[in-house]
């Protein structure tokens, strides 16, 4: 039995749960290759063009590796926390699949509600069952599953001089191909980063608590809460949030922490199937002069004019 | 000694010759046709036939086209259009707080407090609002993109347009267009529609404070900037070199850095519009990644590689240019 799973989407955070748990059922593993101009070029051709980009891509993944598998791992994610909903896009992603791309194999299309351990062996079950019915090795399986993904941690923690917070959807953060290699662009200028990852919890939740109302989105409640705990607690210089063009739930978390974190720099970069890199470039390279300088000038305004481009504060 | 700028952007290539006291002595604007190499060279020609190389003291590009750019001429430093954009606006006019710039493809707001950058920011994904909108309007009026402006000026009762999206203005322009509307009033319309997204898109949440100006090709247009001060309702200065503040700002930046290093400059000499210039594009195949490189070529020697992403050619770029 080989099972398929696609690198697109959540795959970054989930990956160790779904392979453990397959390959401790016995099956074989197929991943689809990091994502790259065939992926893009293959997902946009299957996929609704109302979509945004990170879901085209996963539909390239999934297209790649449709005909060398017999099941097709397509997580149909509802929750990750209790009462809060992930991206509704997340909610129909089998369906999606199976009607946009001919000749699927069989996909699994059980809901997952990730924070409830219950669900989450449900899941198991009903996935599991294209490959045994013996509850035994699928609970077997899914305990080792969730040691391995209890055990995986993601994030950027990388403090410099200047450091930014790099904030957006983990799948757009963690794609070095979507975001045209923005990690490796900040790391050659010297920059630090900070993912969301490493954003004190404490402080987060009490940040998210002050909201109007709680949030309805998991993404909403990671990024607000991050940006706004690292903001208060002066752990970063600025704030570069990365977005995939059209996406519902980033117009308003860009907004919000826009509205909390006022003249704080902070910018956005929105991403579609462009590959032309010199916008992304020519945004960077402003954006961290102007932090640069800002840092430089913190102790110490310079009077009209003067300081922009001195020896001492080289552009 | 003179310092040179280029500013290679999408509508516009730009030259600016400083003299010691930055003033500008020489200043060219030539349309870039799709064809940056060509109008960098067509700049220089123009160029040299009254200056000598020896007078060149330091060099510098901007631009979306700066790399290509700083390759063909040997460029001491290759500053994006943000920074460019700042020092010039700052060495114009001392005490600017807030600049405008509409470019060819792009429109950004630049606050500036105490000489310094704070915040800036440019348009995202789409075009709308910036100068070949604008031109392609005109193109299908039939109006020439210098009398434009003229036309807005003209209007009794400015109608109003979609400004969200290129795609959605131009539909609405032509619905008003054929139910009669008067040509006049759809322009100074499409100008009021342009302010008010570059103002609710582009500086959103920005504190304008004065002094505004206002810089880049779009400058020219007068219905544009009367719709700004009209919005904004205070006076938006235009400064004299408005369309070539890009290619200023590299000038300027260029003579820091020559000045800073003392090593002198790599400008390669007018010559260089001369050499021939071609570009050769191919899709590596090292990896999966299949980037569509591209190689300049001076008279069939490469100088310089872009595109790729691993570095594997455009190592030999960046040791170029430094």
């Amino acid at each position: 039995m080989r099972v398929g799973i696609p690198k697109g989407l959540l795959y970054c955070k989930y990956h160790p749960f779904f392979e453990t748990f397959f390959r401790g059922l016995g099956a074989e593993i197929v991943n689809s290759e990091d994502t790259s101009k065939n992926i893009l070029n293959m997902g946009v051709k299957v996929c609704v063009d109302e979509a945004c980009l990170p879901v085209k891509i996963y539909h390239g993944h999934a297209a790649s590796i449709k005909d060398r598998c017999d099941l097709l791992v397509v997580p149909r994610i509802m929750q990750v926390h209790r009462n809060e909903y992930i991206c509704p896009k997340f909610c129909g992603l089998p369906e999606m699949i199976v009607h946009s791309i001919p000749g699927m194999p069989p996909v699994t299309s059980a809901p997952l509600y990730m924070h409830s351990k219950k669900s989450l062996f449900q899941w198991c079950v009903s996935s599991g069952s294209a490959i045994t019915r013996s509850r035994s090795r699928i609970r077997h399986a899914f305990e080792l599953a969730l040691k391995a993904q209890n055990s995986h941690k993601t994030g950027i923690m990388d403090q410099k001089d200047i450091t930014v917070m790099l904030a957006g959807h983990p799948y757009i953060v963690y794609d070095a191909f979507l975001n045209m290699d923005i990690v490796n662009k900040l790391k050659a200028k010297g920059i630090g980063i900070l993912t969301e990852e490493f954003a004190p919890c404490a402080a987060s939740e009490s940040q998210v608590k002050k909201l109007l109302k709680k949030p309805f989105w998991t993404f909403q409640r990671n990024l607000f809460g991050a940006s706004a705990a690292l903001y208060e607690q002066k752990k970063i210089h600025g704030i570069i949030y990365l977005s995939s063009f059209a996406c519902g739930i980033d117009s308003v978390v860009i907004d919000l922490i826009r509205f909390h974190t006022g003249d704080f720099p902070m910018l956005v970069i929105k991403f579609d199937e462009h590959t032309g890199e010199a916008g992304v470039d020519t945004r960077l390279e402003a954006f961290t002069d102007m932090l640069e300088r800002r840092v430089l000038n913190e102790d110490n305004r310079p009077t009209y004019g003067q300081c922009l481009y001195s020896r001492q504060n080289p552009v | 000694m003179y310092s040179l700028g280029i500013d290679v952007g999408s509508v516009s290539t730009n030259l600016v010759l400083l003299d010691n006291n930055n003033n500008v002595v020489e200043k060219l604007y030539v349309r870039t046709r799709g064809k940056p190499m060509e109008a960098v060279q067509l700049v220089l020609s123009e160029i040299r036939k009254k200056y000598d190389s020896k007078q060149i003291y330091s060099a510098g590009t901007t631009g979306s086209g700066r790399m290509i750019a700083s390759i063909q001429i040997g460029a001491d430093i290759v500053k994006n259009e943000i920074t460019a954009h700042a020092v010039a606006a700052i060495q114009t006019e001392k005490d600017v707080r807030t600049v405008l710039e509409i470019g060819g493809q792009d429109s950004k707001i630049i606050i500036i407090r105490d000489g310094v950058v704070t915040d800036f920011a440019m348009n995202t994904v789409c075009a709308a609002g910036t100068g070949s909108f604008l031109d392609r309007q005109a193109e299908r009026l039939g109006i020439p993109i210098e009398e434009f402006g003229d036309h807005a000026l003209k209007a009794a009762v400015p109608v109003r347009i979609a400004g969200r999206c290129a795609v959605f203005a131009e539909s609405d322009m032509i619905h008003k267009q054929q139910l009669g509307y008067n040509t006049c009033d759809i322009i100074a319309g499409l100008c009021d529609a342009l302010v008010r997204n570059y103002l609710s898109n582009v500086a959103k949440g920005k504190e304008i404070l004065p002094k505004v100006i206002f810089q880049g090709g779009v400058a020219a247009n007068s219905g544009i900037h009367r719709a700004f001060e009209k919005a904004l309702n205070m006076p938006v200065i235009i400064p004299e070199h408005y369309d070539v503040m890009g290619a200023l700002g590299a000038a300027i930046l260029a003579r820091e850095k020559v000045n800073r290093e003392r090593a002198g400059t790599r400008f390669k000499g007018f010559s260089v519009s001369e050499s021939s210039f071609k570009s050769k594009s191919f899709v590596c195949s090292g990896c999966s990644n299949q980037c569509e490189v591209v190689s300049v070529l001076e008279n069939q020697q490469p100088v310089g590689y872009f595109g790729d992403r691993c570095g594997k050619y455009n190592q030999f770029t960046a040791s170029a240019t430094g």
